[in-house]
């Protein structure tokens, strides 16, 4: 996740430590706070849940709108409370000073909006991002704790990359090259990362377990080597303002002949790295054209094709493929980059594979530098993902969902022709605990195939909040295939929708307010809008979208979608699906989230449908809704990460 | 301490400039002990407190009691720690705005702090009471309460005198900074729920009932 930054350079060793431990002692302080939240946050669903009727005044039974009592016309009449509107019996009130009086529920909504600090939090949120600033100031901190930064440079015929010096042991391959002239200015010494799975003509380098940011490309382009820094993975302000540095889109498409890949992660910046690309943005070839010609039989395209392909193996339509290619090409933002794998898209890439074996792996949390290490050892038993030649070629990928971005994406490496793969890696995420308890590990299995697309082969979904990181032991757990019924998702993302039906046949859906989405954009924000299709219309006239929310995590929308001729009998075939999209200019929007609000039986007008697949919450507001026509039914929904099947 | 038992976790912030006495003022606050030693705080620091607060009715009738775990950040005054104090400032529910009454530059410098917490706080106007400290030290005064109070009345904020070294008035100005939060807590909450345009009648009445002191709107 994109992270602000603030340049602490000028603090010295000492003044670092003690400011790190001032740091420790507040995340100390925060777990209890959030554990605190946690149980009043429940306690606020369980209220929502009960009661049934909020926000209108206008429905037609005359009863108390909490206990449900009736009231009558004179004589317990019952009265509106001032902030939810409902009439309310006089058992159901809570007095307060000057005569004036809330319902019961109300009140309790107070109360523990008080308590929890979101009264607080809510007016921060039209401000500033979820970061709180000790994290910021923590992250701030450790990039420049790191080793002195050394590059370490691969260069080969095609790529040269350029990256940090926290290179994950194992990983670590060291090699010598002979740097071109002017190249070598950037290197103390060489040394990279080798992916021993490509022909060594064409060496790949795979930095994600590597970098946390992703930073420089390189590319020969008809003899010239160009660098390439883009811009927008600059993460520290200053470094951003510094216009040597920075690429603007437009040069970076001139250096861009070809795809750009091999996006690294560097964890750092050097200096001489910008300052190459400033100073001159292409290095003569001259100086390796010998090298680039004494690798024979090299073939970019392939090995780009095959490069992205991986990376996007959610994709799904050649449209979309295109489009990510584009945005690749102008040395796209890390948004961009996460736009390409789309979770919507997911549905349907998934091949025929009957999922079989079992993922061993354990996993820990080092708190002193906040570090989540999934170690990955080996998988058995594995389905074939190439049938016809009883082959597979697995790898194991992983994320912090609801996270999905390309820097959530953690990687093993591809071990060819196994169904037991050994692995042995060992998978880092940085991240704080507070964070940690509401995100959600997906180890999922994939067969790599060169030339197609890759195949699922299992997944293991594990809810963060309930592991035991005291236990070092070994986890076997079977691989289960992807299902509809899509997993809880652990982060507080609400989605607030309030609908009804009116009497004339029109179902009116009013959406609120989304909390704590996921960052898709540099400084940690989204630009957020909703869609909403009425299902099984998936077209235009179903389709409804608020306007873009823009940089926000918590916007506040406050936009009703009106469909009309909808008659009460048809709240039973139909369903509403709301997403949440971040709006992404020039490319595909990226998704972080939905609901499908419908009764959940799979079936629509006689027929078994896969997007009838509300669960729980989902149901509830369908089906208080249908009970209640005329009157607004509020609820707050976590959102799904995926949609999953339809049509 | 931390054990969660606590109805709410309210976050404050002392600022000023390097020397008023942030850290002092605090350590008076939460221990009751003095420290004459000028010992420049590393960037960021902070100490926790818990206290009772009683909710006080319309005609002073004591009300229930809240259990309020306080976390007092402390930040260094010093310039060059700017970039990183600054970076707290968004987290705090309210400002313990910190000077020096015997040096008149820390009072001038004042209106800066006011204007970084515009910028960096979690909303343009958040709750702050000005504060000047050192009371104690009458012979080396350099600036007059009256001066002061005008300042304050300007920002629209309560003033206090205060001294780390007799602990006069110290508890008093927290207090006054808790009572703005609770403040501003009941009227956030009284105003987010429902935006109701279905009736004009009830959120009329809501607006009317909370004036508008240019809070923020939440």
């Amino acid at each position: 996740m994109a992270k602000e930054m603030v340049n602490l350079s000028f603090l010295t060793e000492k003044e670092k430590e003690e400011i790190l431990s001032v740091l420790f002692r507040d995340e100390e302080l925060r777990k209890v706070e959030e554990k605190r939240i946690r149980r009043l946050k429940n306690e606020l669903l369980e209220i929502r849940r009960k009661g049934a009727k909020r926000g209108s005044q206008d429905y037609s039974d005359k009863t108390c709108a909490r206990c449900q009592e009736t009231l009558g016309r004179i004589m317990k009449s019952g009265n509106a409370c001032r902030q939810c509107n409902h009439l309310v019996c006089k058992a159901c009130r809570v007095l307060e000073e000057g005569g004036r009086w809330k319902c019961t529920v109300c009140v309790k909504e107070g109360k523990l909006k008080k308590k929890t600090g979101d009264w607080f939090f809510e007016c921060r949120a039209s401000r500033y991002a979820n970061d709180f600033g000790s994290d910021i100031i923590r992250a701030s901190l450790k990039r420049k704790h790191e080793v002195p930064y050394t590059v370490l440079m691969l260069f080969n015929t095609n790529w040269c990359t350029i990256m940090g010096s926290d290179c994950t042991e194992g990983f670590r391959k060291e090699c010598a090259f002979s740097f071109p002239e002017r190249l070598a200015l950037l290197g103390r010494e060489g040394a990279g990362v080798l992916n021993q799975n490509y022909p060594t003509s064409t060496i790949v380098l795979d930095f994600q377990k590597v970098f946390d940011k992703e930073c420089a490309t390189c590319q020969e382009d008809n003899k010239t080597v160009y660098l390439n820094v883009s811009n927008s993975f600059c993460p520290t302000q200053d470094v951003r303002s510094n216009s040597r540095v920075t690429v603007d889109e437009g040069g970076s498409e001139n250096l861009f002949k070809k795809n750009a890949k091999s996006i690294l992660k560097p964890t750092d910046y050097s200096k001489s790295v910008l300052d190459l690309r400033s100073g001159d943005s292409g290095v003569d070839g001259r100086s390796m054209g010998d090298r680039s010609r004494s690798v024979p039989g090299l073939n970019v395209e392939q090995v780009s094709d095959e490069e992205e392909e991986e990376d996007i193996d959610q994709l799904v339509t050649i449209h979309r493929l295109a489009n990510a290619r584009q945005s690749l090409k102008s040395a796209g933002s890390a948004s961009t980059i996460g736009s390409m794998m789309s979770i919507y898209s997911e549905a349907g890439d998934y091949g025929n594979v009957a999922v079989t074996g079992e993922i061993v792996f354990t996993m820990n949390y080092d708190q002193n530098k906040q570090m989540l290490n999934v170690y990955v050892k080996e998988c058995h038993n594995l389905a074939y993902g190439d049938e016809s030649k009883k082959r597979s070629n697995p790898y194991v990928k992983t994320y912090l969902l609801p996270d999905r971005s390309r820097q959530g994406k953690r990687k093993t490496i591809i071990k060819r022709n196994t169904t037991d793969p050994i692995y042995n890696e060992n998978l880092k995420y940085d991240i704080s605990e507070s964070q940690l308890i509401m995100r959600t590990l997906q180890l999922s299995v994939w067969h790599h195939d060169r030339f197609g697309r890759n195949v699922f082969l299992g997944e293991v979904d594990l809810s963060l909040d309930i592991w035991n990181f005291n236990s070092q032991l070994e986890e076997c757990l079977p691989l289960h295939a992807r299902s509809i019924t899509e997993l809880k998702c652990h982060s507080k993302e609400c989605c607030k929708a309030t609908q009804s039906v009116k009497e004339g046949g029109e179902l009116q859906v009013w959406i609120k307010e989304a909390k704590n989405l996921t960052p898709m954009k540099v400084g940690g924000t989204s630009d957020t809008f909703v869609k909403g299709y009425l299902l099984p219309f998936k077209t235009k006239t179903s389709k409804r979208k608020t306007p873009v929310m823009k940089k926000t995590l918590n916007p506040h929308y406050n936009h009703t979608f009106v469909y009309s001729e909808v008659k009460p009998e048809d709240l039973q075939h139909i369903c509403l699906e709301l997403t949440i999209w971040d709006r992404e200019a020039l490319s595909s929007n990226d998704f972080l989230g939905g609901v499908r609000l419908g009764i959940g039986n799979g079936m629509s007008n006689g027929k078994r449908v896969d997007w009838m697949d509300s669960v729980g919450e989902e149901v509830n507001i369908w089906q208080r809704m249908t009970q209640y026509p005329g009157s607004w039914v509020e609820g707050t929904l976590l959102l799904r990460p995926k949609m999953g099947e339809r049509n | 301490m931390t054990d969660g038992d606590y109805d709410y976790l309210i976050k404050l912030l002392a600022l000023g400039d390097s020397g008023v006495g942030k850290t002092t003022f605090l350590y008076r606050y939460t221990d009751n002990k003095f420290n004459p030693k000028f010992i420049t705080t590393v960037g960021i620091d902070f100490r926790e407190k818990r206290l009772v607060y009683p909710v006080r009715g319309s005609n002073n009738t004591t009300g229930k009691n809240i259990k309020v775990h306080l976390q007092l950040w402390d930040t260094a005054g010093q310039e060059r720690f700017r970039s990183l104090t600054t970076a707290f400032f968004r987290d705090a529910m309210g400002f313990l705005l910190i000077f020096d009454l015997t040096s008149q530059q820390s009072f001038l410098n004042v209106r800066n702090w006011m204007s970084q917490l515009q910028a960096n706080a979690y909303c343009e106007n958040p709750d702050i009471v000005l504060i000047g400290n050192k009371a104690d030290l009458g012979d080396q005064r350099e600036v007059q309460e009256k001066e002061a109070r005008e300042l304050a009345d300007k920002y629209g904020i309560p003033y206090f005198e205060t001294s780390a070294a007799t602990g006069s008035e110290i508890d008093s100005s927290v207090v006054a900074l808790l009572d703005l939060i609770m403040k501003r807590m009941d009227q956030c909450v009284d105003k987010s729920q429902i935006p109701d345009s279905v009736n004009g009648g009830a959120s009329k009445k809501l607006e009317d009932e909370t004036p508008d002191e240019n809070k923020c709107a939440c």
